[in-house]
């Protein structure tokens, strides 16, 4: 192939300008995203984008230069600013990468090609589900988005590394908003998988639509629960949320290193109750495809978590040069314009022997937390301390679920939270998203998350 | 210019109705850092969004591949994509007024000659003073960012218009530690010149408030007078007001400010503006991303709403003109009407003289998750990371992981007491500090 030619070229054009280690990432990506207002289509569009990403280190220090023309021309002088930026950096380090060398290639499965599908089938499904989100007249609002991509990435190195994936990816998004009493209560939820258009067609759009409108409905008819701290049910999407936001961000080492994170130095310390464990993990059903990661390592389990004590955390090549240990696979980049930072790839918790019901039954008064719907979380990786918009969930009463309850805000600091589980359930459900994925220094990559229903003694719940 | 115009002409040939290409090239140097510098990373990139239109059918496809070839392609496949898409009854044509208002200071002729060594040099003269300032303190992670941007808008109604702008910002956070307890500083810059971001100073701050907050501890929850500092309070009326204000918004029924014109929707002193031409704002701009020239819209006029802000799409469908708030995120993204540079103007009262005047009160200085606030129905939330006690007209003991609720709308009508003079950016949001009457704290 042409472009890995000129890679080649370029990394032994690098060694011959002196560099310690040189490598470059080829990325080309498609993506399709259809969006749908209130009956009509407001928007298709397609994007095509290319480039290449060139990593020098000369005596320890770190240059990036990317460019989007591929000319040889281009390519070296993208190469020189790489040189230029490592070498206006003085740092007297030895080799910060610690070398593991693959040559693989790797794409996720799918049936249907989704690029391959005529633009006017993907139209009419997507008006299809929005026509069937208007089942109530407080329904004021309704956006359906069908996302598609495709991610080819080519990683070379200088030490002889070489590892293509390819990930098709597929989803669907749709928005209610209701209106009743003055007041507006937005439901936004989505379903995405790495496949192809055969994962659309197997949905049934109409049921997912209708079935949103239904819930921004009963969550505008409903109240906000008083401020206080509850005894929380925790639903997949909510202990998944707050897993990757609150504790998985503190578990990057890159954030460790600096010990900006709560955890450091608490490798093998009681981190939370023990009934907890966590996973990082490439490729898992429900997840995103991540078997290798932007700096060529491949991506194994990793046991974050085991039974409440930490074991590991994730690094990228250059955080496990920092604590002598090997790369678990998580430098990952958003594109070929970024340098990988330490990402969580699919990260969940493992599922134990709660049944629902039983998780709930010993409640007087608590609140069953649950994602559909939820708005997003953000976290303060040195204190620990997490909020999350959650979706629209229910007030738990005598053991039993009972009223809706909007406008939820869970928040605390991640440690005493996870220390206060004390039940952890049967089931396990990981998800991704197409449409965003988590955002971390600038950089946006597309990750998995969930776990099992958990209880939680103690959670601040904000709210008027 | 040319690959604008080829693609243009070949999607006109293609049997497009109307064509508009949108061409960005950015370089941009992006340096991350800790306690030393962790990577410099200098990138190029270009690209063009093209928009089509067939009669009322719409398609936008874009490509950063820039060669006569991929160009071509480009355009055959918006048109493809035009074919398919139902009519949109409302679309009438692309933007017809282009033009050029007198706006100043949006380029950095001094960052275009900048030597990487000097940045290297002041940067790293920054974070030693974070280190030298108390023994308690690291630098542990930093974000500086310069870019140079071209852009090119040109349609098939044969207008052009041609801008480079510089943007300059910076993100610093220090950590202090001391006997096990733990705490951080952080501070943010967005600016147009290099010159007005004083990194020195950013780090010399950062580091200062991680100090103060080694004992910070929740509070018990309470409804509690609050003053909330300008860049926090900027921040949280871009959250919920950026949607709503848009004519966009108000068109599909999603902002509770529709149907409100010239009423009263704020008290008499709130006055809030949209303003393309401030001298030196971080989203100021000649001419918005159709090519129309950016103004000053009053949003909110002493209380009173005033306008909507359109793009040209959202104007025609009202029958009234742009306001110039055409934005696209990048290139690839359609155009949209977004704030420009939104501003609760400024009063004059000194954030000194608000803690004053204040018995007993938090002073908020920084929160995070207020994003997750519901533009729809102004619901506010945040958590405050950082946030000092008021006793007696004194900031006190430090506060920390407490929660803040209340509405922003009611906020707006009747919740704010005094407005400062301290006017600031965070980014494109302006706004000085405020005190609010009463605010929902859930803590301990």
């Amino acid at each position: 192939m042409e472009i890995e030619e000129e890679m080649e070229k370029i990394i032994r054009e690098a060694v011959n300008l002196g560099v310690s280690y040189v490598d470059v990432r080829y990325q080309q990506y498609d993506y399709e995203l259809i969006t749908v207002e209130n009956r009509a289509l407001k928007s298709y569009s397609s994007r095509k984008l290319s480039g290449m990403g060139i990593r020098v280190a000369i005596n320890g220090a770190v240059g990036y230069a990317s460019t989007c023309d591929l000319t040889y021309a281009a390519l070296k002088r993208t190469l020189e600013n790489a040189v230029k930026a490592a070498k206006s950096i003085r740092k007297e380090e030895k080799q910060p990468f610690k070398a593991e060398v693959n040559r693989v290639e790797m794409n996720s499965p799918y049936k249907i090609d989704p690029l391959s599908v005529s633009p006017e089938e993907k139209v009419s499904a997507a008006l299809d589900a929005n026509k069937a989100a208007w089942i109530d007249e407080k329904i004021k609002s309704a956006i359906t988005r069908l996302g598609l991509s495709k991610d080819h990435r080519i990683f070379m190195s200088s030490e002889g590394s070489r590892v293509a994936t390819e990930t098709t990816m597929i989803g669907l998004m749709h928005e209610s908003i209701a209106k009743s009493n003055g007041i507006m209560e937005r439901v936004p939820y989505q379903e995405s998988k790495c496949a192809g258009y055969e994962f659309v067609e197997s949905m049934d759009l109409n049921k997912f639509t209708a079935d949103i409108s239904k819930l921004a409905v009963e969550a505008v008819k409903s109240k906000t629960p008083p401020a206080g701290t509850y005894t929380a049910v925790v639903d997949p999407n909510v202990i998944g949320l707050l897993l990757h936001e609150a504790f998985g961000h503190a578990s990057e080492g890159d954030l460790v290193s600096t010990r900006e994170s709560v955890l450091y130095g608490k490798i093998g310390s009681q981190v939370a109750s023990e009934h907890v464990t966590i996973i990082d993990e490439g490729v898992v059903e429900g997840g995103y495809f991540c078997p290798f990661d932007d700096e060529g390592v491949k991506k194994k389990k990793t046991v974050v978590v085991e039974n409440g004590i930490l074991k590991s955390y994730l690094h990228h090549r250059s955080s496990a040069h920092q604590f002598n240990v090997d790369s678990t696979g998580n430098g990952r980049a958003q594109d070929f314009e970024n340098l990988p930072i330490v990402r969580q790839t699919n990260y969940y918790m493992e599922p134990r022997d709660y049944k629902f019901e039983e998780l709930i039954e010993d409640i007087d008064f608590g609140i069953y937390v649950r994602g559909k719907g939820a708005t997003g979380g953000q976290v303060e990786v040195g204190m620990g301390t997490f909020t999350f918009g959650v979706g629209p969930s229910k007030i738990i009463r005598n053991g039993e679920l009972a009223e809706t309850v909007r406008g939820v805000v869970v928040s605390g600091f991640i440690l005493e939270t996870l220390k206060t589980i004390d039940a952890v359930g049967e089931d396990l459900t990981i998800r991704t998203s197409i449409f965003g994925g988590c955002g971390k220094m600038g950089q946006t990559v597309r990750v998995g998350f969930g776990g099992p229903h958990v209880r939680v003694r103690e959670m601040t719940v904000g709210g008027r | 210019m040319e690959l604008a115009e080829l693609a243009i002409k070949k999607a006109l040939t293609l049997g497009a109705t109307e064509a508009e290409a949108y061409v960005q090239k950015v370089r941009r140097i992006w340096i991350e850092f800790a306690d030393k510098i962790d990577s410099f990373k200098v990138i190029e990139s270009i690209g063009m969004g093209l928009r089509v239109a067939i009669n009322r059918k719409l398609a936008v496809h874009s490509t950063s591949i820039l060669s006569e070839r991929e160009v071509e392609e480009a355009a055959e496949k918006a048109v493809k994509i035009a074919r398919v898409a139902p009519e949109d009854s409302y679309w009438q044509h692309l933007n017809k007024e282009f033009g050029k208002s007198p706006v100043q200071r949006y380029f950095d002729d001094k960052l275009e000659a900048i030597e990487y060594n000097q940045i290297i040099g002041e940067l790293t003269a920054a974070i030693d003073r974070m280190r030298e300032y108390d023994s308690r303190v690291r630098p542990t992670r930093g974000m500086l960012m310069a870019s140079i941007s071209n852009t090119t808008i040109l349609n098939s109604y044969g207008e052009g218009n041609e801008r480079k702008e510089t943007h300059v910002s910076a993100w610093v956070r220090a950590k202090a530690e001391e006997l096990g307890e733990k705490s951080t500083g952080t501070e943010h810059r967005e600016t147009r010149f290099w010159n007005e971001l004083n990194l020195e100073e950013m780090a010399v701050s950062a580091a200062e408030k991680s100090v103060k907050f080694l004992k910070a501890k929740p509070i018990k929850s309470q409804k509690i007078p609050v003053i909330v500092r300008n860049q926090v309070f900027a921040s949280i009326l871009g959250v919920v007001l950026s949607g709503p204000i848009t004519a966009d918004w108000v068109q599909k029924g999603r902002s509770p400010l529709s149907n409100k014109l010239e009423m009263q929707v704020a008290a008499q002193k709130i006055s809030i503006v949209d303003d393309g031409t401030l001298q030196g704002g971080w989203r100021t701009r000649p001419f918005d991303d159709e090519g129309h020239p950016t103004q000053r819209t009053a949003i909110i006029e002493n209380g009173i709403l005033k306008n909507y802000l359109y793009d040209s799409y959202t104007a025609l469908k009202d029958n009234v003109k742009s306001t110039g708030n055409a934005f696209r995120g990048r290139y690839w993204m359609p155009p949209q009407p977004s704030p420009t540079n939104l501003m609760l103007e400024a009063g004059d009262v000194s954030p000194e003289e608000m803690i004053e005047e204040t018995k007993g009160g938090v002073f908020i200085e920084e929160t995070i998750g207020e994003w997750l606030s519901n533009p729809i129905s102004g619901n506010l939330n945040a958590t405050i990371t950082h946030g000092y006690l008021i006793e007696n007209g004194e900031l006190t003991t430090p506060v920390k992981g407490i929660v803040m609720s209340g509405n922003l709308y009611e906020i707006l009508k009747d919740g704010i007491e005094l407005i400062g003079n301290d006017l600031r950016n965070n980014m494109q949001n302006y706004s000085p500090t405020v005190k609010l009457k009463e605010i929902t704290i859930a803590g301990k």
